[in-house]
């Protein structure tokens, strides 16, 4: 699928682990060898999630700013469709505070842009 | 939801946003980088950044937004299925400094040396439990709802508790740690901490010290447990991984091995903790605790008093740098809660109650706190008007630990949330 298998696991260092484990094997091969157990737990599958099919144009669509409410997305936000107003007059904006935690969905939320936007910019961060 | 989305992340945050898009199944998701941090820069500072370009891509960055919801996609990102990520072989085979390295190389230590965890010890480690090896224990997330959660059995459990340096005997407090699914290394830019007071019996029987320097590394018991809970929440769920999976701008160092509180129930004035709780005097219990961090609380308002020092005055004054949105955690040496009683706050509730009353606050520095929200119905009231920092007096909890050879307080700006029975997992 174009993207290691490790870099899904969210476990990078384990990608690198084959290399590590060679530096040391310059030991006595009369060494003892033990062998111990994993200790990670177990990740569940992941579930490919296809990507909404893109717009060809952004002329005359709706695109809704969304803050997820970490400190000055309002202000990043409103710099965005101040953006949008000097560069692309033809797209609307449309800004809006996601409810709850920054992980937490928003249902109506995505209602609202379902029925009325085009298009969604969400800033993320601090 | 079916509409393009461009999401556009600090910098800070690239390991994080590129794994984690990946692990919710959009290893390809358009993310857009802008330099960080966004908060404290003025108007003209932020739409300078919009202007200037990617600091990931290097190209310019709202052209790249623009891109990445009208550019079309290609198949790579249209698949759809299911993949299993790989978390290493079942076990691992080598001299025990080659094995040493392979778990530090590998993010699966808290980056001091550990105990092999071999087949002979785990199965020692098991013994301790009569639950089985694979039945699931919890499940656990270095943040919920921002990371998958992992699921861990008994054995996943032992093999940690080894690495810690435990004996079989500490094994059930460790599975009913992971038995929360509470990570101590929660994923928030504030390096936030864990607390666990231990009640009941089981002090005793792993000769726990609720003593001198109970919280301090002075006692087996108290700091494996603790180091033990730091190894889980690495390797239990992923966390841990500092840019990617631990986001906390300073760390703390109390994640080592957490703040580990074995209550000095004998020389409490007070019911132990897990009483308050409804759970019976001979239950062995843990209660979790979360939040800011701890402070020292030797010195404050009213400690010179005499012939008894005003204990509950310097017990609200060390509360002024808190944010409400956690609560206060008083950890007392038995001296003070005997103090207290003496100047006449009997129980728990008595040292609350005025607590909450005499604790205050001005709208104004509510209003200017990060993590303090003012009262719903001050908007129009003046900035002067003083208020109670906290608006319950649940928000202050007392554990009483420490070996008397001083009348000291610490604090710490940590909620209570939950306890759970030890003895469930014996």
């Amino acid at each position: 699928m174009g993207m290691s298998p490790v870099a899904l696991a969210g476990v990078p260092a384990l990608a690198d682990q084959a290399k590590k484990a060679k530096a040391k094997q310059g030991a006595s091969s009369a060494e003892p060898k033990l062998t111990v157990l994993n200790p990670r737990g177990l990740p569940p599958p992941i579930t490919l999630i296809p990507m909404a099919p893109r717009l060809s144009t952004l002329d005359g669509k709706t695109v809704y700013l969304v803050s997820d409410g970490f400190p000055s997305a309002d202000a990043f936000l409103n710099q965005v469709s101040i953006w949008f107003k000097k560069n692309m007059p033809n797209v609307t904006t449309v800004y809006r505070l996601k409810a709850g935690g920054f992980a937490d969905d928003d249902p109506k939320l995505n209602a609202e842009i379902k029925e009325k936007g085009q298009a969604v910019i969400m800033a993320i961060g601090h | 939801m079916g509409i393009p989305a461009a999401p556009m992340v600090t910098i800070a945050f690239k390991d994080l946003a590129k794994t984690n898009a990946a692990k919710r199944g959009m290893p390809l998701q358009r993310i857009s980088f802008t330099p960080h941090p966004v908060w404290g820069k003025t108007d003209a500072e932020m739409y300078a950044y919009l202007e200037g370009n990617d600091p990931v891509s290097g190209k310019p960055l709202m052209k790249e937004v623009v891109d990445s919801l009208t550019r079309p996609l290609i198949a790579e990102e249209s698949k759809t299925g299911t993949v299993t990520p790989p978390t290493g072989a079942p076990t691992f085979t080598d001299t025990a400094d080659n094995l040493q390295q392979y778990f530090l190389d590998n993010g699966m230590t808290d980056f001091m040396p550990i105990i092999l965890p071999t087949q002979e010890k785990v199965d020692a480690m098991l013994k301790a439990t009569s639950h089985k090896p694979d039945e699931v224990v919890g499940k656990m997330t270095p943040a919920r709802g921002a990371f998958p959660e992992w699921s861990y059995t008994v054995q996943h459990v032992a093999v940690n508790a080894v690495m810690a340096g435990a004996t079989p005997d500490y094994f059930p407090t460790l599975l009913a740690i992971a038995s929360t699914g509470i990570s101590a290394l929660f994923s928030s830019t504030n390096s936030l901490v864990s607390a666990a007071v231990i009640n009941g019996p089981i002090r005793d029987t792993l000769q726990m010290n609720y003593g001198i320097g109970a919280m301090g590394p002075f006692n087996q018991a108290n700091a494996v447990i603790g180091r033990a809970w730091t190894l889980m929440s690495k390797n239990l769920d992923g966390g841990g991984v500092a840019g990617e999976t631990y986001m906390g701008s300073q760390g703390n160092i109390i994640n080592y091995n957490n703040l580990i509180i074995p209550e000095n129930e004998k020389d409490s004035p007070w019911p132990p903790f897990h009483v308050q709780k409804g759970f019976k005097p001979e239950e062995n219990v843990l209660s979790f605790f979360f939040g800011f961090s701890i402070a020292q609380g030797q010195g404050g308002k009213g400690l010179g008093m005499k012939p008894i020092p005003h204990f509950h005055e310097a017990m609200s004054a060390n509360c002024a740098p808190f944010a409400t949105l956690y609560g206060a955690l008083f950890i007392l040496d038995p001296l003070v809660a005997h103090g207290l009683g003496d100047l006449g706050y009997k129980t728990k509730d008595d040292v609350a109650n005025w607590l909450q009353k005499n604790t205050t606050v001005t709208l104004k520095d509510v209003r200017t706190m990060l993590f303090s929200a003012p009262p719903r119905d001050s908007a129009n009231l003046p900035d002067d008007t003083v208020i109670p920092k906290w608006p319950r007096p649940e928000s202050f909890v007392f554990v009483v630990c420490g070996g008397q050879t001083n009348p000291y307080h610490q604090i710490a700006n940590m909620s209570y949330r939950l306890s759970v029975s030890i003895d469930k997992w014996t």
